[in-house]
């Protein structure tokens, strides 16, 4: 059994702290981390592995610091990493990022399932796993809940769905998205943090995975981030004057805007 | 702002604290100031009413549970009331001493204050602060809801007074309101005794003359009644003193710069005696060690039943079956690099002892340490569940929890002794604590009566040994009003004689804190 797992470096906050004077963001340098949705992708993965043996493969586009991050997962048990970081690849929208990520699964040659996390949490996009199935030419089942039943052919899995949910069966390769809490994930030990400095990890730049360069990074992406800022949340209280019925209205009034 | 207390209705809880000794009062305050304070101390002294001070009422060992008269109350002092760098660079942060602690940690780490009542000093300072590494406040007791005016009161310690030592190190100034209204204002390094006699001077300008008792304070961690000795810094006299030297009104604490790397590494155990040599050893040899923590078998049963009956706590991770013993060590490094070799340095420990399997847990992110975290704290929590389930049955049992310390050379002796006793006893309990600091928390968990009973005798008889070796009856709860009797036997009577002489040359009508340090009635 041979799963991929996909990874993403994500900021240890989602929190924006903005500098009193100036208004602008202080970074406080502190280190990022494995988008959490990936954590329950890892622990799945290493479950499988220790259930049906075979092995478990990381895989992320990212900068060159990302290794730590494959490292790390590699101290949980996912056997060896690929990263796939190059300048070119910068900007990628989830596109060009799920083009990317394809080409690093062909690297790899057979497979038999790929665990991404329903979304990661800075971008909060949730395309990167249909897209990749896509590009694969693989199934796949978006927000699975649980893993019913797995063996190198086929899986059995719970999916979420907005009224309920499906158990659907899906022949493998297949890619599966979870949603957080599907298991517990482990904490590493200090001997797979040992083995983990000396574990397989492979650096791939564009070129050597024959990235099509009008597919990939900013010139790739069809979608481009205009702005981002941190959204106003704010509450006020106002106080309704009158007779019973008129502020009836005026609750409903409020209420119908909400709505 | 003087309530009169109907103890049957809304003021009730205030008759308790997590000791859950239930105590009397007749009249409540929640002052918002030191003027309210001493206002209301003034009105106290001249009818002669006895006052118990009051933070968060999170001390176990009822310091704050009113035996009679007023409860003054300070949760209502909230807020921060400035910051300053000082020439060593130090961010020192003054605040009233009802602010919670995890209220303080969140708006040391977020860097968000309420600055409009700050001084312009102060302000210009929060900038600096704002873009300067971020920094933290050390002290970390278990329970983080407890207020800093509580911490200061009973100098309040936890995990990582391994390497930080207790609150008392992390105060720089205090200011103090005496039983009759009058204020000393106290800055670290400016009021030293001279020998055992000092002389304090209050705001007013009056002059106190202080006869200091003479007794040596123990060399392990310690927070049993008064801090003296020659020649002490005076601020220490009021930290520790469990509310009964005055009222704390303002606290300035010290800030230092949060380690870039905080690792937790938990490692198994099925042996005691080797659990014991892996922390002596890790102590010898890793000088970045923050906390070094102990659960016994007992305690790890405990969380294993928890995790399997009680949703709240499933995502405490699995725990290696047949694992007896657990030490969790806290390292805190400027590099990636150096936490790494300290890691790997406990695994050679652990081969050293030829410990059988190879169970170990590290937290390398916020995610998996506060995991860790959590862990750490189902432990007692999971213990008072379990005492208020035998209370249902009989009301009258209370958890009988030790806080006695010994010097670093008597850590395996006192703890064969609490087994051994233990095993003869029959009685059920369970064991953690900051084995680092050789401060064990030995909890004795009695179904009945009689096994109370037997349980007080046994926690007299280690309370004899522990002072025997050279330690203390407290390390960090302070003595309150349930240790009263063990303080006689650390100290010895002519010491507390002394004590309440101390007390008096403060607070002559003995208002404060009746039955904290000394017994009810025992004038």
């Amino acid at each position: 059994m041979k799963t991929i797992v996909c990874i993403k470096q994500v900021p240890s906050t989602n929190e924006v702290r903005l500098d009193p004077v100036t208004s602008t963001i202080i970074r406080d340098g502190r280190l990022s981390v494995t988008n959490p949705y990936d954590t329950f992708s890892i622990e799945l993965a290493i479950q499988i592995k220790e259930k049906l043996g075979g092995e478990v493969i990381g895989l992320s586009m990212g900068i060159p610091e990302t290794e730590r991050l494959l490292r790390d997962a590699m101290s949980r048990g996912v056997d060896r990493s690929i990263l796939l970081s190059d300048r070119a690849f910068a900007g990628a929208d989830t596109l060009a990022t799920a083009y990317t990520l394809s080409l690093g699964v062909k690297t790899i040659g057979a497979y038999n399932l790929i665990l991404c996390g329903k979304m990661a949490i800075d971008g909060d996009t949730g395309q990167i796993g249909p897209e990749l199935a896509e590009y694969l030419k693989i199934p796949h089942v978006t927000d699975v809940k649980e893993v019913l039943e797995v063996n190198e052919e086929r899986v059995i899995c719970k999916k979420i769905t907005d009224k309920g949910h499906q158990i659907l069966e899906v022949k493998l390769p297949a890619l599966l998205t979870l949603l957080k809490d599907i298991n517990l994930p482990r904490l590493p030990s200090i001997l797979g943090i040992r083995q983990s400095l000396d574990a397989p990890f492979v650096l791939k730049r564009a070129e050597e995975v024959r990235a099509d360069t009008s597919k990939i990074g900013l010139i790739g992406s069809p979608t481009q981030v205009l702005k981002t800022y941190v959204p106003k949340n704010s509450s006020e209280a106002i106080e309704l004057k009158g007779s019973q019925t008129k502020v009836v209205n005026a609750i409903k009034d409020i209420i119908g805007e909400v709505n | 702002m003087v309530s009169k207390l109907n103890i049957s209705e809304e003021y009730s809880e205030y008759l308790k604290d997590e000791s859950r000794v239930i105590g009397t009062a007749e009249s409540i305050s929640f002052p918002k100031n030191e003027a309210e304070v001493i206002k209301i101390m003034k009105e106290m002294c001249k009818t002669s009413t006895q006052v118990t001070i009051q933070g968060a009422r999170t001390g176990i060992s009822a310091g704050a549970v009113p035996f009679g008269g007023h409860i003054m109350n300070l949760s209502k002092m909230d807020n921060v009331l400035g910051m300053r760098k000082d020439k060593n660079g130090i961010y020192n942060i003054t605040v009233q001493p009802g602010v919670i602690l995890s209220n303080l940690r969140e708006r040391i780490s977020k860097r968000r204050f309420n600055t409009t009542v700050w001084d312009d000093a102060s302000k210009k300072d929060f900038i600096i602060f704002c873009n300067d590494q971020e920094h933290f406040f050390a002290p970390d007791p278990t329970e983080a809801s407890a207020t800093i005016g509580g911490m200061v009161a009973c100098n309040a310690s936890g995990a990582r007074s391994y390497k930080y030592g207790s609150t008392r190190d992390h105060i720089s100034a205090i200011r103090v309101v005496l039983s009759s209204g009058d204020v000393i204002s106290l800055k670290r390094g400016q009021t030293l005794a001279n020998g055992r006699k000092s002389t304090l001077i209050t705001d007013a300008g009056r002059y106190l003359e202080l006869e200091l008792p003479k007794y040596i304070m123990p060399k392990a961690k310690n927070t049993s009644a008064y801090y003296v000795s020659d020649n002490m810094d005076m601020i220490d006299l009021f930290i520790g003193a469990d509310g009964t030297l005055g009222i704390i009104s303002e606290i300035e604490l010290k800030l230092l710069p949060l380690p870039q790397y905080i690792w937790g590494v938990t490692t198994f155990f099925n042996d005691r005696d080797k659990a014991i040599q892996f922390v002596c050893e890790a102590r010898e040899s890793i000088k970045s060690i923050a906390s070094i923590e102990y659960f016994d078998g007992n305690a790890l049963d405990i969380l294993r039943r928890q995790r399997k009956s009680n949703p709240g706590f499933a995502r405490i991770p699995h725990l290696p079956e047949k694992m007896s013993e657990a030490v969790f060590v806290e390292l805190h490094s400027l590099t990636e690099d150096l936490n790494l070799k300290n890691t790997f340095e406990l695994q050679n420990i652990m081969d050293s002892l030829d410990v059988q399997e190879n169970r170990s847990w590290v937290a390398r992110n916020d995610v998996d340490r506060d995991l860790l975290y959590f862990f750490r704290h189902a432990v007692p929590e999971s213990v008072n569940m379990l005492i208020d389930g035998f209370k249902k049955e009989n009301p009258s049992l209370a958890k009988l929890g030790t806080d006695m310390s010994v010097p670093n050379n008597k850590l395996k002796e006192i703890i064969d002794i609490y087994n051994e006793k233990l095993a003869e006893s029959g009685l059920k309990s369970a064991t953690w604590g900051h084995i680092g600091d050789n401060h064990l928390h030995v909890n004795i968990l009695p179904m009945n009566a009689s096994e109370y009973e037997q349980g007080k005798e046994l926690y007299m008889s280690w309370a004899e040994t522990v002072v025997k070796y050279g330690g203390a009856i407290s390390a960090e709860h302070g003595v309150g009003k349930l240790k009263v009797d063990l303080l006689k036997v650390m100290y010895g009577d002519q010491s507390i004689i002394e004590m309440k002489e101390l007390k008096k040359q403060l607070d002559p009508k003995e208002l404060l804190g009746v039955g904290t340090l000394f017994a009810q009635g025992d004038r």
